[in-house]
């Protein structure tokens, strides 16, 4: 009977053991975020940011784009969305945006209280043209200063121009921070912090390179979870410790011949933001049909490191390449290689409304991935935060249809 | 004498224009974004031609773009998906302006493999010194692209050319628009909107012509009215994007418009705006459009040095985008144009599924709150499929301002 009892509760996917030291990291991370913002040392940061150097001038950090993870999570996107909405932000615009400047109007209705107030907004536009206008929107209502590092979008090799005007920006933002915090960047600490970086990504990336075994130690959804410190915590000095813990799991359940899902039988290479509201339920809902995510395009989008006589140089090339930063060949070169690398049959690309960056591009890369690997695709259309955007039959139904393939 | 026309017949004309020039043996160059080097696709021997949206584009994109792709390009693309555009030689989208311009410019090389496309990319950061080396840079680099492209060697010659007559034509219009404001009823703006029509079409002597001939007839009626001089420190003003030195102007006409907005053509919101019960053009006392303001308040190339930074001098030197960091002074600017020019009624003009337009709207609407002058926001897509909703919206509003 009690043989029975445990068979039923074996679920379709595993947890991770690391989530409770995650928890941990993250609970710091906001202790420390709202520490900051009270002492007037905080700065919010894109996704993209070279936040090495604000780190390394021993600024505090805040990350909208993953409040807004948890604000999704939470179901709390149209709630929020909504108070932009009712100061005219249309909703046709980002929903990371939009629940971001909710939350900033409402911080009381918002889950965690909103972010701290942040004294000054970095943003880089590597990852996308919305996050200046974001930020500008969060300085008009906050009157914490903007700073833009323009990094134009690149089509092939970066040529020396492009560099000279990145590396410029760099220094107008030593100059910015200084002018703003009244403290200077150290060498000898930039060097620590991007120290700490490197190690951090290559940690990172070991546990990403990992999920090539058969069957994955981890599903999209877990990398999705455990990639939040690397978003947010690159250049501090516990991050390593967490990525330590996170890839000796990894490789004991490799060895163990333990997967990430159950029964392993279809592995899918995702493209894209998650739907945050339903990550569990939409990713273990397939886990429990065999279905596993390998790799996805989102979270290999952290896997530079800053390293070299020149650590300003660096920054400017790894933070100018980034996935999101490159044409649409380079994109599908990269689908392409993962499906290959990750001996993956099939892919689902979501088609993210508020995300015109990742998603506009989709429709074709979807027909040209095919092309090259000879696996099927499909594309499904939603959105990240704001669920009335996300009509969960018609994507099952597409769903479904690409899974059949496979029977 | 000009002729008035619909906006689906001012498209008619230009796409007439362009097939008449090519036939003539030019070879057209279009681009979409408005800050565009001109001078140099003419001193390529090219003729630059704004890529125009279609009021009766159907279909044509659903297979390539989704939907929520900026109602812009998925204009233009379906026009080209239905076998249009064809005149073009080449086609130059923009880089870094937003994600919708230039992702679409990535699907039309895969989706249309033999046209010759290229990007421009510029820069978003506020204009400085390193911002102009960078888009120096850039246009040098799409020199040599369309050199190599074309076999159309940059030259010297034609450039300065290009550049007197950009200037004159330009200078121009910068007159007529200052003489707008003073005296509104002296030009009609869906004339003034003709003109700009011209400019984007071709920027040819005929259109400098046409350009002049209508200058100095509504310079000679001004002059009967008011000191030609505050035409050109007004002009200046404008340039300068500070009218901090302008007196205030006076309020005789009831009801003073301002249009602000992205990249919304001028003749298709008059044309629309006409349709409008109690609406008159002399209520338009200045548009703020990309389209239009911006196009015509682009200050002059200098000759000395080198024609490259020069040009992206002057590019970047025009009043700034949604697109672009700096959206304090664009406020700051707006707030003095309300003020000084006795503004009392704000239009808001947006493209659909827009994220540059869709962001500075809600700001440009509070500034405007700030002064206690209203505001009205208008969705706009280039086929206005909204349109009897729109015009309701607007009757609404010159009925509260009346």
């Amino acid at each position: 009977m009690i043989a029975v009892t445990e068979q039923k509760k074996e679920k379709a996917y595993r947890l991770l053991k690391s989530s409770a030291l995650l928890q941990q990291i993250m609970f710091r991370y906001m202790m420390e975020g709202q520490i900051a913002s009270e002492e007037g040392n905080l700065a919010w940061v894109t996704s993209g940011f070279p936040v090495e150097i604000p780190v390394a001038m021993n600024i505090g950090i805040s990350y909208p784009e993953q409040y807004g993870a948890v604000v999704g999570s939470q179901r709390m996107g149209p709630e929020l969305c909504g108070f932009a909405e009712g100061l005219g932000y249309s909703q046709e615009l980002c929903s990371y945006a939009r629940s971001s400047i909710g939350s900033v109007k409402h911080p009381d209705q918002s889950p965690l209280g909103g972010l701290p107030t942040p004294q000054a907004l970095l943003a880089c536009n590597n990852i996308c043209g919305t996050v200046l206008r974001w930020y500008d929107t969060v300085s008009e209502l906050t009157g914490a200063p903007v700073f833009l590092l323009d990094t134009p979008p690149l089509e092939g090799e970066q040529p020396e121009h492009h560099r000279d005007y990145v590396r410029k920006g760099l220094d107008k933002l030593v100059d910015f921070l200084e002018q703003v915090f009244g403290k200077p960047l150290a060498d000898e600490r930039m060097q620590e912090v991007a120290l700490y970086s490197t190690e951090a990504v290559g940690l990172w990336t070991q546990c990403l390179e990992a999920c090539k075994a058969k069957p994955s130690p981890l599903n999209c959804a877990d990398r999705f979870l455990t990639m939040a410190p690397i978003v947010s915590l690159r250049g501090t000095d516990y991050v390593k410790d967490f990525y330590v813990s996170l890839l000796a799991e990894v490789k004991e359940r490799i060895s163990n011949g333990v997967g990430a899902i159950k029964e392993e039988k279809i592995r899918l290479l995702w493209d894209n933001i998650p739907p945050w509201f339903t990550i569990f339920r939409f990713f273990n809902g397939l886990a429990k049909r065999g279905v596993v995510f390998p790799a996805d395009t989102y979270t290999h989008a952290w896997t530079g490191s800053i390293e070299g006589d020149n650590l300003f140089d660096s920054v400017v090339s790894i933070y100018s390449n980034v996935y999101l930063n490159k044409g649409l060949d380079a994109k599908i070169d990269k689908m392409c290689q993962l499906i290959q690398n990750y001996d993956l049959d099939g892919f689902i690309m979501f088609s993210v409304r508020s995300c015109k960056r990742y998603s506009l591009g989709q429709l074709v890369s979807k027909e040209l991935v095919t092309e090259r690997t000879g696996v099927p695709g499909v594309v499904i259309e939603g959105d990240m935060v704001d669920s009335r955007l996300f009509n969960e039959a018609q994507i099952q139904m597409r769903v479904d249809a690409l899974l059949e393939m496979f029977a | 004498m000009v002729i008035r026309m619909s906006y689906s017949r001012v498209v008619e004309q230009s796409d007439q224009a362009i097939r008449e020039l090519t036939e003539a043996g030019e070879q057209i160059l279009g681009y979409i974004y408005p800050h565009f080097p001109l001078e140099i696709a003419m001193a390529h021997g090219l003729l630059p031609s704004l890529v125009r949206t279609s009021p009766s584009a159907g279909g044509g994109y659903e297979s390539s773009l989704q939907t929520f792709a900026c109602s812009l390009t998925r204009n233009i693309f379906s026009q080209r998906a239905s076998g249009h555009l064809t005149t073009f030689s080449g086609i130059v989208f923009s880089g870094n302006t937003c994600d919708s311009l230039q992702n679409v410019g990535e699907v039309w090389r895969k989706r249309f493999p033999d046209d010759k496309t290229f990007r421009l990319t510029y820069p978003a950061a506020i204009p400085s010194e390193s911002s102009v080396t960078f888009l120096a840079e850039e246009l040098r680099k799409f020199s040599v692209a369309i050199d190599s492209e074309f076999k159309m060697p940059f030259s010297e010659e034609l450039f300065k050319d290009a550049v007197a007559l950009i200037s004159e034509i330009r200078e121009s219009l910068q007159m007529l628009y200052a003489a707008r404001v003073l005296s509104p009823k002296l030009l009609e703006y869906s004339t003034l909107s003709s003109l700009i029509t011209g400019f984007l079409t071709a920027p040819t002597t005929s259109v400098l012509d046409n350009v002049l001939e209508i200058r100095s007839s509504t310079m000679e009626d001004l002059e009967m009215q008011v000191d030609r001089d505050l035409v050109s420190e007004l002009q200046n003003a404008f340039l300068r994007k500070d009218l901090m030195d302008i007196g205030k102007f006076d309020e005789s006409i009831s009801i003073r418009l301002l249009l602000v907005g992205g990249m919304i053509e001028t003749n298709a919101l008059s044309e629309f705006l006409k349709s409008v019960p109690n609406f008159s053009e002399d209520m338009i006392i200045l548009d703020l459009l990309s389209y239009g303001f911006k196009t015509a308040f682009t200050p002059s190339i200098s000759l000395v040095g080198d024609p490259f930074e020069n040009s992206a001098r002057a590019i970047l030197g025009s009043l700034g985008e949604p697109t672009q960091e700096g959206l304090s002074d664009r406020v700051r600017f707006l707030k003095e144009i309300l003020s000084k020019l006795s503004i009392n009624g704000l239009i808001i003009c947006e493209q659909s599924f827009c994220d540059p337009d869709e962001f500075e709207a809600p700001s440009l609407a509070r500034a405007a709150e700030d002064l206690q002058v209203p505001s009205v926001r208008l969705p706009i897509d280039p086929e206005l499929s909204d349109r009897v909703r729109l015009e309701g919206r607007i009757q609404t509003f010159l009925e509260t301002l009346m």
